[in-house]
This record gives structure tokens, sequence and C-alpha cells, in this order.
């Protein structure tokens, strides 16, 4: 499903945020990538949504080389993938309802079919009640749902989730978790980038450890080991 | 789908506009005042024009004939010269007319007065005064009456004495109007500079919502055409409300100007109404192709996610 091989990325002038990262993971799979700060995790988000580029290695995301892809095709992948960001990135002009109904409207996806979908995915992470209100009128556990659900309504394949409870207490912690763990149940690839020992360790699912952009460990059952 | 796109892009554009309202407002404002400056210009350009177009029409030509040339002889005169293009109007003033107007100038003059009582006849002959549609056609037409058939009719002309005045009424035109033109073109850079930096920082309080739209999966012209039509919307009202403000103060303007300058005719109202069109269309179209192209610039900086 996701193939990064021997991926290096430096960031002028000369950090190296990954050194020849080779990672795969397969389809159904459930992944956290931890490490410390500056250990290259988010960079692995952001060269997933080609938001940047490797200056080696390619990357492979459900059979496309988006080392190669051209500009006009970004938004088409980023469309496929579903991404889920600690400061949730939610339009603040725009309803709970507009802004999931926004990652569809995008596609032009007609406004009826609109109006089926997105209160059936407002229902699965259970903001059906809250759907006329503003980010700012929410809590942090609710808008990260509403980032989920964005994320979610083009049912991907993938589910890059970059600290998603990074800025959540611990109760809306464990909500947003067993979210993701549901999701994962349906069939979607959830990565999940993330610095919280208690999660990973909870989880007993693959870890990744990065250590200064290197892959450190890389355990099918694993634990926070840093 | 293309006008599914655009008409979505229409309903964002209008959604944004009303919930960013104080910042939609300030952009109207600022453009309605950058306007206003170039509006108060043209005011500026047809006062100057009628104050210079006023002193023109003062100016006129007299042909003084001898006295025994008789009046047919110049009507025929009269005739031709109507029928010069450059003529606007010939008046006729018979010696009667003169010899009462002399007397008249010059009632307090007791030597002249005794001087025309002595006198057995009228010693003045009949005159033609030649108003000109363009104070520069003045040479024109008087090399017409350079043909000694007529020439030999007249006694005297006063167009050498007045030669001067009218030479320095087209200069202080002529540099009135370069004067103008050059401030009329400062005046519309600095609006135009005005507008595209209030569209730039319009479009900068969008720079987050950009980066997100952009990290959703939306296209260039997604997340461009809403914001560019944001801007024409502003631009838009920024007319509306001009128009709105613009003709009280037109008339406020040309009742206290026609006071100041004594009578002198200043339609202020009659030349907007005139170049309606013109006026506000030009800067319509103006308005739609500045915040257009400062909207694509401003928002094409924060398209790179």
């Amino acid at each position: 499903m996701i193939h990064l091989d021997n991926v290096t990325k430096i960031f002028p002038p000369d950090t190296a945020a990954l050194k020849s990262a080779t990672i795969h993971i397969e389809p159904g799979e459930f992944v956290s990538i931890v490490g410390q700060s500056g250990s290259g995790k988010t960079t692995i988000v952001r060269l997933l949504i080609a938001e940047v580029q490797p200056d080696e290695g390619s990357i492979n995301i459900g059979g496309w080389d988006i080392t190669k892809i051209k500009q006009r095709q970004i938004p088409i992948l980023r469309r496929q993938i579903g991404v889920v960001f600690q400061d949730f990135k939610l339009l603040p002009k725009k309803t709970v309802f507009e802004n999931v109904a926004f990652a569809l409207q995008v596609s032009g996806v007609p406004k009826s079919r609109i109006q089926t979908i997105v209160p059936q995915v407002l229902h699965i992470v259970d903001l059906t009640d809250k759907a006329g209100r503003y980010p700012q009128e929410l809590s942090g556990g609710e808008r990260q749902r509403v980032a989920i659900a964005r994320a979610l309504i083009h049912r991907p394949k993938v589910l890059l989730a970059d600290e998603p409870t990074g800025n959540l207490d611990a109760l809306n912690t464990k909500d947003i978790i067993e979210l993701l763990l549901k999701i994962n149940e349906f069939g979607t690839t959830v990565v999940m980038v993330t610095h919280n020992k208690d999660i990973v360790n909870s989880l007993k699912r693959r870890v990744i450890t990065l250590d200064r952009g290197l892959v450190a460990q890389d355990q099918k059952v694993g634990k926070y080991v840093i | 789908m293309l006008i599914h796109s655009i008409t979505r892009g229409f309903l964002f554009a209008l959604q944004s506009f009303w919930r960013n309202i104080w910042l939609s407002l300030a952009t109207v404002f600022v453009v309605f005042l950058a306007l206003v400056s170039v509006n108060f210009l043209i005011m500026i350009n047809v006062i100057t024009d009628s104050a210079v177009n006023a002193v023109k029409d003062r100016v006129d030509v007299s042909i003084y004939f001898k006295p025994e040339v008789k009046e047919s002889k110049i009507a025929e005169v009269k005739t031709k010269l109507e029928g010069l293009p450059q003529v606007k109007e010939v008046i006729y003033k018979s010696p009667e007319e003169n010899l009462a107007a002399f007397s008249e100038r010059h009632i307090n003059d007791q030597k002249i007065q005794e001087t025309l009582k002595e006198l057995s006849g009228n010693p003045m002959g009949a005159t033609l005064v030649i108003k000109a549609k363009d104070i520069k056609d003045y040479p024109e037409i008087m090399r017409s009456l350079e043909d000694p058939a007529i020439s030999d009719l007249i006694e005297e002309k006063n167009y050498d004495n007045n030669q001067l005045v009218i030479d320095r009424i087209n200069l202080i035109s002529d540099n009135i109007k370069k004067v103008m033109m050059i401030i009329s073109l400062i005046f519309i850079i600095i609006a135009i500079l005005i507008v595209f930096n209030t569209v730039r920082v319009a479009i900068f309080t969008h720079q987050n919502e950009i980066s997100i739209m952009k990290l959703v999966g939306a296209g260039n012209w997604f997340i461009r055409f809403p914001l560019v039509f944001e801007t024409i919307l502003a631009g838009l009202l920024a007319v509306v409300a001009l128009m709105l403000f613009l003709y009280p103060v037109l008339s406020f303007a040309q009742n206290y100007l026609t006071s100041f300058f004594a009578g002198a005719s200043f339609d202020l109202i009659g030349y907007f109404n005139n170049n309606f069109i013109v006026i506000f269309g030009t800067e319509i179209v103006a308005v739609v192709i500045i915040n257009s192209i400062s909207a694509m610039v401003a928002i094409s900086k924060y398209l790179n996610v």
C-alpha cells in the first residue's frame, strides 16, 4: 500500500529530516510511527501527501509513484488519502457540515450526494447534532472528529494521522484512538504519527521508531522504546 | 461539471463575503475611496474645462467697416463668414448701434460728447462681431478676410490688439490640460496601487484557508475562483456606493460653484449623466481587471502547498 524506498529528505541548509528510510506498509495495517521531535515523523506525512518532494529515493502509494507526480495531479492524490492533522486544519468560516462537505465539493460531487453522505459520516464520528456549528464553537476532541470525518468522506484506502491527539486531553485522546481503530477495522490502512507513549503501548500494533531521520526499529507488535 | 463548479464558486464567494463581512466592508471602503479620488479628479477636470471655456467664450473679434460701405455688402461678408466651419456666430451691429454704444461708453467725457454733437452725420460704420468655435481658429478666419474684395471694405480689425490675449489664453489652456493629465495619471497610479494592496491584504487573511483547501485536495482554480470573484464583488459594490455618494456631492458642488463663479455655468451633473456609461462603465471594467489581477497575483503566492 505504502512503500518508501531509501528516501532522503534534506531541508535547507543541511538538516537531514530522513536518511535513506525504507518503510513498507501493507493494506489494512495500523502503524504507529514514533520518535522524538525532529526525528522525521511529520516529514513522512508531508512526503506522502506530496507537500514536499524527497531528495533521494522513491515513494509509492497505492501503486502511484508520487516522486514523479505532476503539480496538477497533487489534488487528485490528496483526495485519495485521508489526512488528520494535530492542529485540525479546519476552515474557520465554514460549519462542521460545510467543512466535511468541502472535501467532496473539491471533487465536483453533486449537492444531492453530498447531502446524503455527509450526515452518514457525521453520524460515524458522533457529531450529527453539531453539524451547524463553527469550529471555534467546538471542543478540541470534537474538532479532531470533524477532521477525521473530512478525511473519511472519500472512503480513502489510507488515513494519515499526524499527532492526532497532540492537542487533546486524555478522555478525548481515548475517543479519537477508538475511532481510528474502528476505521481500521473497516479495512482502511491507518498510519499514525505520534509521540504519545501510552497510546502506542496500549495499541499493541506495528510500531516504526525513527531516530534522527533513520528507521531505528520496526516491530510487528511494538512498544514505544525511546 | 464546469457550470457546477462555477455556480459553487459563486456561492462560496458570496458566503465568504458575508461571513467575513468586516473584512469585506473594509475592502469595499478602500476601493470606494480610491474611486472617489478618481471621480473627484474628473470633477476638477470638468470645472477647469468649464472655467477655461467661459474665458474663451468671452473672446471675439470685431471688424469695423468703412462708413460708406453699404449694408448689403456687409450682409454678403456676414454670409461668407457664417459659411466658414470655424465660425460659431457672427453678429451684425449697425452704425447707429455703434454710435449709441460709443456715446454710452464715453458718457462722462465732455469733449467727446461735444464733438459728437458738432458732427453733422454718423461717423461710424457697421461692425461684424465674430465668435470662433475654438480660440485657435481666429488666425484662419482672419486669413479669409484678406481677400481684397473684403479687405478694401474694412477700416479696422481688433484682432491684432486681441492676438496677445488670445495666444496667452491658448497657452494657459494648453498648460492646464497638460498639468491635469499628469495629475490624473498620478492619481490613477496611486488608486491602482491602493486597490492592489488592499486586495493583497484581504487575500493574506485567507492564507491559512488556502493552505487547508490545498491539503484537502482542492485544485488551484477551485480555490482561486471564489476569492477572485469575492474581490470583484467588493469592487462592484464600491462602484455602486460611489454612484450613491457622488450625485448628492455633485449637486452640492454645482450649486456652490455656480454662486462662487457668479453665474458661470458648471453642469457637473449633466456631464456625469451624459457620460454615465463611459465614466462608470470604464470604472467597473477597471475595477474588475485590477481586482482580478491583484487577487490572482496574491493568491498564487499561497498556492504552493
